[in-house]
């Protein structure tokens, strides 16, 4: 024990002093996992993921090449996003032992530990020495995304970000440059940096070419208008609570800033916008309908074309605009971390070491690097030698402005609000999503919806969640630094 | 219908007739074609604006995928879950209805009770389900569900099966005693055949109602036994809906439902009206 | 007492038992557990078995999205079922007399009630698309310009798409029952009322509808209990959206229940809703003389 203890003591050192290079007697984590994995040969591990395209990694790639390695079945159980966090809980309650590895939400991790449905995973880090690989992830999501009253219970596994994407060309145009540096005597921003820039530009763009393109979209839909909302609203100035009586506060001025720009937006932007999600909003820019747009960083890759003809892509429209994308932090410099997803075991689960070796695996150095490539991934690079990796560099011209711009995201960025009963908090913002979009005005969306928040924090316990918040809030991505 | 009472001519009235019955058609069963033709369109045609409306050729790749994926194997599972339900409800309802007709047990409470259990509310129920189902470890098995739909299909059955056995004259019966039967040689070899219209008739109807479930389907499963309506859900949203395999796999599921029911047109008006009408 | 009538000892019971058993199993024991359950104070955090009198029930009238979502339930349930029988009759007349090809319009016609409600709701999802969907198109051409309605985001479109899919898939369903229900009505009698001069609508009072009424009425309940617990067909199109605004009763419990974790809460609304349906039934039964 007590060596064991000593090595990952060294491999923090190593971490964070920078120093890469591993000991000549340092096994890669994912060698040790499938060493350790053999005595499970014949086994089926039950892995939660996302439904859709998040799973073909699995489904296609990570579960086979394991099952390869190890002998062991890799069973992978679709839930949709929408879903996830009830079927875990569910499956906690149930406690039929049907899951063993999750994904999770980083946001959700604070409910699950609290319901007991994750396992702690500092024993087996120790026990199967990945401290040190552990401690290579980017510092936003290793610091953030991982651990709950300083025990690990997750490995983050995705870098979300979001990042705004603009056309270089259209942006570039020197007879669009010039009329509007004669409408508003400034120089056309390339890429806006404030969202009053990237308002009055986008409406530029659709007023002076009548639409074809538009001046940009986003996502509208409730459920990532969510994550739009807890960015922009903080890039505003908005804090969620009154940190001394945890009354709600988004009904404050930039709450309502948020929402009537929203609205102001909408007029320029492409019709029906307000239904848009991932998908819409997607099939809009790769042909050429607008000219700036917010999303994660799946886009960039399809943008510029990159694994958009293997056939499980066959979804995704064709690009017509590879090599004329521009890449940028979202207006106000701090995009949302949204989402995420962090590898985690299930406390129910009947066989955890087993499902444990795979995330270790599936989380190391190596395979995620793989894993991060895969031309339908949304996996998202997340470690610091993703950014850095000389291969996915070359994957395409501008990758390394792409790779920037995501790190540059990830170090800026500011996480998802993450509390106790954090869903029911969203809830709430998802459906004041909603009923903007239904006609209702801001401010009385938004009294409402502070006074829902109000009514949830009363019911879990003032003083609990004060705690809660208080440590959310020291964290380094919970508000901008102005 | 206003044109009825009017004496027109009887050739433009037939002619109005048709135009109606042909529009009628186009309204209800354009969303199905649309749907149908959705499932042969190519990624370019389905994100085609404006819409349109037939394919350049039919091509099966949406349903390629499914099979490939492992995803069409929720019909399957719907299948297994939907029979097994239907064979069993329909041995037990059966003979249930039988007692019910011929020994009166119970009397008109017990009846009305059992039609009573069609009307509740699933909402009601679910929510206890799932922890009786988590307590007994039954989440996620075909057990489970076999078990669920089995009871939910009775009341109809006993109600459908009550209506056909009381058509069937007690002479047969009386005289098969007389033959030296027992009880359940009667059952068995002269009350099922003589209900046997009634019987097929009913179960295509019972089959088709959980073939269609979704509340249970949805709490109740996790992967082992997903039918096709909680499949298709799982297109939905995350991020994008799928359009495609949405339409490919609700065109999976609808068929056999097809299938089935034009086998039984002549008892389709009793069969949905739960026994109101006599056809 | 003729033998066949006559039971051996307990036969009669044993060819009950099985099916009572099951429907008590699924039925009953969930009711009586929910009824235990509603009595305390179980959520995602606490398990708290101890009785708590009537906490959750006291909620329930201070609930505004509970009575809302029981407002959108009545609303749905009130426009939906009489214009899925007016339109029902008006198609059953149309077929009423023989025609050659009726029985294929007929097999045709009735294609929306068999398919999943899933499967329906999942089809208008697709129709209503605003850009991908033909029913924006089609009222484009008439409109004279392009339409970009949003159908299931705005609060004065999503009622009505809601209703076109809900009227559209169980019209056929009433069309059906009431062809039935007309063509056994004698036809000397109406034809003698026409006869006397009596006009169409005075003949369908006196006479059709009486004889079509037992038919009509059985059809009419099992549609209005089918709507007030309407979830498929919103969960395929909105899922309650947008906001809260066509959360029906069903729709609000599988939130409570499975989003949310109120299980105490959720057995509380589970019982108002048996309670209600328990009234409402009973007196629809009596109202259409249906207790024999």
């Amino acid at each position: 024990m007590v060596t064991r203890r000593d090595v990952g003591r060294m491999g923090f050192a190593a971490g964070f002093a920078g120093l890469f290079a591993r000991p000549a007697w340092a096994q890669a984590a994912a060698e040790t996992a499938v060493a350790a994995a053999q005595q499970y040969r014949g086994q089926t591990i039950n892995i939660v993921w996302e439904a859709g395209l998040q799973s073909l990694d699995p489904k296609n790639f990570s579960g086979p090449k394991w099952k390869e390695l190890t002998g062991i079945d890799v069973n992978v159980i679709e839930v949709p996003v929408a879903e996830m966090f009830t079927k875990i809980m569910q499956e906690y309650r149930a406690g039929t032992g049907a899951y063993d590895a999750l994904n999770v939400i980083p946001a959700w991790m604070p409910d699950l530990v609290n319901a007991g449905a994750l396992e702690v995973l500092d024993p087996y880090v120790e026990k199967f020495g990945y401290a040190e690989e552990l401690q290579m992830i980017a510092p936003t999501y290793r610091d953030n995304q991982m651990m709950v009253d300083g025990k690990i219970y997750g490995f983050p596994d995705d870098g979300d970000v979001f990042v705004l994407y603009y056309r270089k060309d259209i942006l570039g145009d020197p007879a669009l440059q010039a009329a509007y540096k004669e409408k508003f005597g400034t120089d056309l921003p390339v890429p806006p940096t404030t969202w009053a820039d990237f308002d009055q530009l986008g409406q530029f763009i659709t007023e002076t070419t009548g639409g074809k393109p538009y001046g940009a979209a986003f996502f509208r839909e409730p459920g990532y208008g969510n994550f739009m909302f807890q960015e922009r609203f903080r890039v505003e100035g908005g804090r969620f609570f009154d940190a001394d009586t945890m009354r709600a506060t988004i009904n404050t001025d930039a709450g309502v800033k948020v929402f009537t720009d929203w609205l102001a937006e909408n007029k320029w932007a492409p019709a029906g916008v307000e239904q848009w999600g991932f998908v819409e909003n997607l099939a809009a820019f790769l042909q050429g309908e607008t000219a700036m747009t917010i999303s994660w960083p799946p886009y960039g890759r399809w943008a510029a074309g990159y694994g958009t003809d293997e056939e499980v892509m066959s979804w995704v429209p064709k690009s017509t605009i590879a090599g004329k994308v521009g890449y940028a932090l979202t207006p106000g410099g701090h995009p949302e971390l949204a989402a995420g997803f962090a590898l985690s075991v299930a406390s129910s689960s009947k066989n955890k070491e087993a499902a444990y070796l795979f995330i270790q695996w599936l989380n190391s150095e190596s395979v995620s690097l793989e894993r991060v490539q895969l031309p339908y991934a949304l996996r998202d690079p997340f470690r610091t030698s993703h950014f850095t990796s000389p291969e996915y560099l070359a994957k395409w011209p501008d990758a390394k402005d792409y790779l920037a711009a995501l790190q540059a995201g990830a170090n800026s960025g500011l996480l998802d609000l993450s509390l106790l009963q954090t869903d029911k908090y969203e809830e709430v913002l998802r459906q004041s999503v909603s009923r903007l979009w239904a006609g209702e005005d801001p401010k009385a969306i938004l009294d409402d919806a502070a006074s829902q928040w109000d009514a949830i924090t009363d019911k879990i316990g003032v003083d609990a969640q004060k705690a809660v918040y208080a440590s959310w809030s020291a964290k380094s991505g919970a508000y901008p630094k102005m | 219908m206003s044109g009825l009472p009017f004496h027109r001519r009887k050739g433009t009235r037939l002619a109005v007739r048709y135009v109606i019955a042909c529009l009628l058609v186009v309204i209800f069963c354009f969303p199905i074609y649309w749907l149908f033709i959705i499932s042969f369109k190519t990624p370019d045609e389905i994100f085609a604006f404006p819409p349109v409306w037939y394919p350049e050729s039919i091509q099966f790749d949406n349903y390629k995928v499914l099979f490939k994926d492992g995803d069409a194997v929720s019909v399957l599972n719907s299948l297994i879950l939907a029979s097994s339900s239907t064979l069993i409800a329909m041995v037990l309802g059966t003979i249930a209805a039988y007692s019910l007709v011929r020994f009166k047990t119970g009397g008109e409470n017990l009846a009305v009770w059992i039609i009573s259990q069609r009307m509740m509310p699933p909402v009601a129920i679910v929510f206890p389900v799932f922890l009786l189902y988590v307590f007994f470890g039954w989440v996620d098995t075909y057990f489970g569900l076999i078990l669920l739909y089995t009871a939910f299909a009775l009341p109809y059955v006993i109600w459908m099966m009550r209506g056909y056995i009381e058509d069937i004259p007690l002479e047969l019966e009386e005289s098969a005693l007389v033959d030296g039967c027992t009880r359940w040689e009667v059952l068995w070899k002269v009350v099922f055949p003589m209900a046997r219209s009634g019987l097929f008739a009913t179960a295509v109807f019972t089959f088709v109602f959980s073939w269609n479930e979704f509340l249970f389907a949805l709490v109740l499963t996790r992967t082992e036994v997903t039918t096709y309506t909680v499949q298709v859900t799982h297109y939905f949203g995350g991020q994008s809906n799928f359009w495609a395999k949405i339409a490919a796999m609700s065109v999976l599921g609808t068929i056999p439902v097809f299938i089935a029911v034009a086998t039984m047109q002549r008892y389709l008006v009793r069969g949905i009206s739960m026994g109101a009408v006599k056809g | 007492m003729t033998a066949a009538l006559r039971p051996d000892r307990n036969f009669k019971y044993w060819l009950l038992a099985p099916a009572i058993f099951l429907m008590l199993l699924v039925g009953l024991f969930p009711l009586i557990y929910s009824l235990i359950v509603s009595f305390m104070r179980i959520d995602m955090m606490d398990v708290d078995t101890s009785f708590a009198g009537f906490y959750n029930y006291a909620n329930l009238f201070q609930d505004k999205r509970l009575w809302l979502s029981l407002a959108h339930t009545l609303l749905i349930t009130a426009i939906a079922l009489p214009l899925e029988l007016v339109l029902g009759l008006a198609m059953a007349y149309l077929f009423l007399e023989k025609m050659p090809g009726r029985q294929i319009f007929i097999s045709l016609l009735v294609l929306p009630t068999i398919i999943s409600p899933i499967v329906a709701g999942a089809t208008w999802r697709l129709m209503f698309d605003n850009r991908y969907g033909p029913i924006n198109q089609i009222l484009g051409w008439f409109w004279g310009e392009p339409v970009t309605a949003l159908w299931t985001i705005n609060p004065y479109l999503v009622y009505p798409a809601l209703l076109f899919c809900e009227v559209w898939q169980w019209t056929p369903f009433m069309f059906l029952i009431l062809l039935a229900a007309l063509s056994n009505v004698d036809k000397s009698q109406t034809e003698a009322a026409e006869l006397d001069g009596a006009g169409f609508f005075r003949t369908f009072r006196r006479i059709v509808l009486p004889a079509i009424w037992p038919v009509m009425a059985i059809a009419i309940l099992i549609r209005g209990l089918d709507l007030f617990r309407i979830f498929d067909i919103i969960w395929a199109l909105t899922q309650g959206g947008p906001g809260t605004m066509t959360e029906t009763i069903s729709v609000y419990a599988y939130n409570q229940g499975f989003k949310q974790f109120e299980t105490s809460y959720t057995a509380a609304i589970a019982f108002l809703v048996v309670l209600l349906l328990t009234v409402i039934v009973t007196w629809a039964i009596r109202r259409m003389g249906l207790a024999k």
